[in-house]
């Protein structure tokens, strides 16, 4: 609430996905690609392959390229996007981990150098000081991984930081082996992969199969082991942690599942073009191969971002940037006193500080088809009790008051006429819509978290009742505001349904 | 919920105000060798310049120049976001836009460094095309920075904004408070710009002669826009001249012409030392003047201290291995046997 809110006209994980998946993909080839030059370079020496060396010629001109431009600045890029986004959690991990930042500028000051020598002494240096050149790159390159993976972890398994509020004890967190072992495993996979859109150019011939099938196996043994680390990972995370993610976002989850059809293209295409038909790469094919190889990686970046709701940092601080230690705070006084940049609209400045960073009202996770129809009572009951709503939402923890102006702020865009006339829906077919828009937020049909038996067998004078107590079931549990069409219909609906998930 | 307090400095503020100013300073040194050798470069009279070793040096150097600068840029703006985060996110939030497209613009800035230097090294000439749009770039950079650091200083003003769009698109409006800071940088740049053409072409007579004469007018230059800035501080200049701030500056002022003297006596490495000294004083005393403008609104030392001496201590070792591994890399790059790194000039 110290910070102003920057008023995006799209969903705050957008932008950052956006530019972090492209840092991610960029950066960890720049660690496994400098491994993957000096190694082959001291292999080709030994084996005066003059071919390999061109080739790893060409290579560091793209490395150099990519990495030091695209991939340093996309990474300074994140850091500009989370500050803009949500200061109060930079602010956090800029707090407890500075000098494991300021170490891994260090890493990063000789990473740089290093490179840059590295690329400009193909032909001015010994080989021996060459390679030298590149041992460092690489060593300073993945010791930077190293230090960013412990405060990128922390984020998800702070630990026992959270009791103790010790350095070490939120960076050596619980994820950070699992998380190091697998991003080294990405790393590797994707030196080989962007080596392979360099090696799909060379000149058709038997250095270019040679050069091929040699590059391929770093990208099947990065995906080999990427795989398992990715599995341990996965266990490494606190069982409630997961449970709430599967239960309540099965977009990611689900994304995440579809990755590993990534993985199966990837591993087809590096196994046929790579090791049975290595003369045949082309760049098409390559380009396929970088393509799935975003797809997967990108997949795993946007899951672990997500698997965090309703948390930024789990356990202390919320997405909206709300902390938990201040919860007790906020229930007493409210947001809005605390709010220190104003926009003269309290209803919105509200709204910003506790829904805005996730939704807008007609684009990213939009709000307005979600409650068009409906009325301000019932949108300020769901934002009280919205912690209980399907997507893991954090909790509101200011006042009833604040609620009704976040409300009235959320009403002042919707439509405001009666869902039959809003939707052209009669019978049957409007009370599955009233119980979308008026039941379904907290009461998911079907699939993980059916809760559908809870609102089987009862007669129709039951469901009456049902919906006109509905308000005094506690807060979360809106009153049923809806017209009587509306309410007949959805009467209509709860007597279609039949215990164990759905209709 | 007995949660841990995160607003902490993690060492007592004098040291990291010290670090601050150091890679800032460092910052400076490489941005002013960017900017500075473009401005020459490009304002050259010479058609001929593009065929100069000297300029053919300088461009070549561009690339590794701008990655110095990005990369000795993040440490500063670490330790201050460190110290000043409730001055420096309001006031990068408040002009978001502006703020986040300082990064696409150094990309391409970056970028079109590297294909002036591909391109010298093939012996095509580089400037219009590359070089032009690389100074608007970091025209751009620099000012969206003097813009919202200057903004930063002025809690009442951010607010104000912030009232008036929540969009990320509010241009700080008070010009007069870093029109001349900017100047006096790109001034400056100018000068240091200068320094280094002499330097790196010191062996010819016409570049050297050159190169001085763009360090003593680009001094006086910048002298004059930081007079100028000095003057439109207002209320604030009489509590800076009576603040010890006044040594840094005098001392500041003294070790540059120093180094002008040094220069011209070609004594280049003690010229260096002065003038890097004297940029350092001056940060010194940029940073007792935003002291001074956030004094009624925030004080630094009000920060609870909790050190973390044991991460600091792994930041100071990978510190020193680091500069250890920077000269020992280089000279193993410059004791090569191959052939000569310096770019042959372009056949006519």
């Amino acid at each position: 609430m110290r910070y102003p809110f920057w008023e995006l006209q799209t969903g705050y994980g957008v932008l950052i996905a956006a530019v972090a998946i492209l840092h991610v993909f960029i950066s960890h080839f720049a660690i496994g690609g400098g491994l993957f030059l000096v190694v082959n370079e001291r292999a080709a020496r030994k084996a005066g392959d003059a071919d390999r060396l061109t080739f790893l010629q060409r290579l560091s001109k793209l490395f150099v390229l990519v990495s030091l431009v695209t991939g340093a600045l996309t990474g300074v890029g994140i850091w500009f996007c989370i500050g803009l986004l949500n200061p109060a959690a930079v602010a956090v991990l800029i707090h407890n981990f500075v000098w494991m930042w300021a170490t891994e500028w260090t890493l990063f000051v000789v990473e740089i150098m290093a490179a840059i020598l590295y690329f400009y002494g193909w032909k001015h240096m010994a080989p021996a000081d060459h390679m030298k050149l590149g041992w460092i790159y690489f060593w300073a390159a993945w010791l930077s991984l190293f230090v960013i993976n412990g405060i990128i972890t922390f984020m998800l398994t702070p630990g026992a930081w959270l009791a103790t509020g010790r350095l070490f004890d939120g960076f050596f967190n619980p994820t950070f082996w699992p998380s190091l072992v697998m991003r080294s495993a990405v790393c590797v996979m994707l030196a080989g992969l962007y080596a392979l859109l360099v090696a799909a150019r060379t000149k058709p011939g038997e250095s270019k199969a040679r050069i091929v099938r040699q590059t391929a196996w770093w990208g099947i043994c990065g995906l080999a082991a990427a795989l398992p680390s990715l599995y341990w990972y996965w266990k490494s995370i606190p069982a409630a942690v997961t449970a709430a993610a599967v239960q309540g976002l099965p977009t990611p989850v689900a994304a995440m599942h579809f990755s590993y059809w990534f993985a199966g293209v990837m591993a087809v295409l590096l196994v046929a073009f790579g090791l049975i038909a290595p003369g045949r790469l082309r760049v098409p094919v390559a380009v396929v191969l970088m393509a799935a190889g975003l797809g997967w990686f990108g997949s795993f970046e946007w899951f672990r971002e997500a698997v965090r709701k309703p948390y930024i940092i789990v356990g202390y601080m919320y997405g909206n940037g709300v902390e938990l230690g201040n919860a007790g705070m906020y229930k007493t006084d409210g947001y809005l006193s605390h709010i220190v940049y104003r926009s003269g609209d309290d209803g919105a400045d509200l709204f910003r500080h506790a829904c805005r960073s996730c939704h807008t009202m007609t684009g990213y996770k939009a709000l307005k088809p979600a409650f068009d129809g409906t009325d301000r009572a019932f949108i300020t009951a769901i934002v009280r009790g919205a912690h209980l709503l399907k997507g893991n939402m954090p909790p509101f923890l200011g006042t009833a008051g604040e609620a009704d102006a976040i409300a009235a702020h959320i009403e002042k865009d919707l439509d405001r006429r009666p869902m039959s006339a809003i939707y052209g829906l009669q019978g049957l077919a409007l009370g599955q819509k009233v119980f979308e828009m008026r039941c379904g937020k907290c009461h998911p049909m079907g699939g993980r978290g059916d809760k559908t038996n809870s609102l089987t067998g009862l007669t129709r004078e039951d469901y009456g009742n049902l919906l006109d107590n509905a308000a005094d079931m506690g807060v979360g549990m809106p009153a049923f505001t809806g017209d009587r069409v509306e309410r007949e219909a959805l009467i209509d609906y709860f007597m279609t349904l039949k215990a164990g998930g759905g209709k | 919920m007995n949660l841990p307090d995160s607003d902490f400095l993690p060492a007592p503020l004098w040291l990291i105000t010290s670090l601050h100013v150091l890679t800032l300073s460092l910052h400076f040194a490489a941005m002013n060798f960017v900017l500075g050798g473009i401005l020459i470069i490009l304002t050259g009279k010479s058609d001929r310049r593009w065929d100069n070793p000297a300029v053919r040096r300088v461009i070549a150097l561009l690339p590794s120049a701008m990655a110095a600068t990005v990369t000795l840029g993040v440490a500063p703006l670490l330790f201050l976001q460190l110290v000043y985060p409730l001055q420096m996110y309001p006031a990068s939030i408040v002009s978001a836009w502006f703020f986040l497209l300082i990064i696409p613009a150094v990309i391409l800035v970056y970028y079109l460094l590297y294909a002036a230097a591909f391109a010298a090294k093939g012996g095509k000439p580089a400037g219009g095309r590359y070089l032009w749009p690389a100074l608007l770039g970091l025209f751009y950079v620099s000012l969206v920075y003097s813009s919202v650091f200057s903004m930063a200083e002025h809690p009442d003003l951010m607010r104000r904004l912030y009232a008036q769009g929540q969009g990320g698109f509010q241009w700080n409006p008070a010009a007069g408070d870093y029109a001349f800071r900017w100047l006096h940088m790109v001034l400056g740049a100018l000068t240091v710009g200068g320094f280094f053409s002499g330097v790196l072409g010191g062996e010819d007579a016409a570049v050297f002669s050159a190169g001085k004469k763009i360090f003593a007018y680009g001094m006086a230059a910048a002298g004059t826009a930081g007079l100028a800035y000095l003057f439109s501080l207002g209320d604030l200049l009489g509590p800076l001249m009576r603040s010890p701030a006044i040594w840094a500056l005098t001392v500041g002022i003294v070790l540059s012409l120093g180094s002008l003297h040094l220069y011209f006596k070609r004594r280049f490495l003690l010229a260096g030392a002065a003038l890097f000294t004297s940029l350092l004083l001056m940060v010194i005393t940029r940073h007792a003047l935003r002291l001074l403008m956030l004094h009624q609104s925030f004080d630094p030392a009000s920060w609870r201290v909790a050190p973390q001496w044991a991460a600091f201590l792994i930041f100071l070792l990978s510190l020193e291995v680091a500069v250890i591994l920077v000269v020992y890399m280089l000279r193993l790059f410059f004791s090569f046997s191959g052939p000569d790194l310096k770019m042959p000039v372009r056949e006519r």
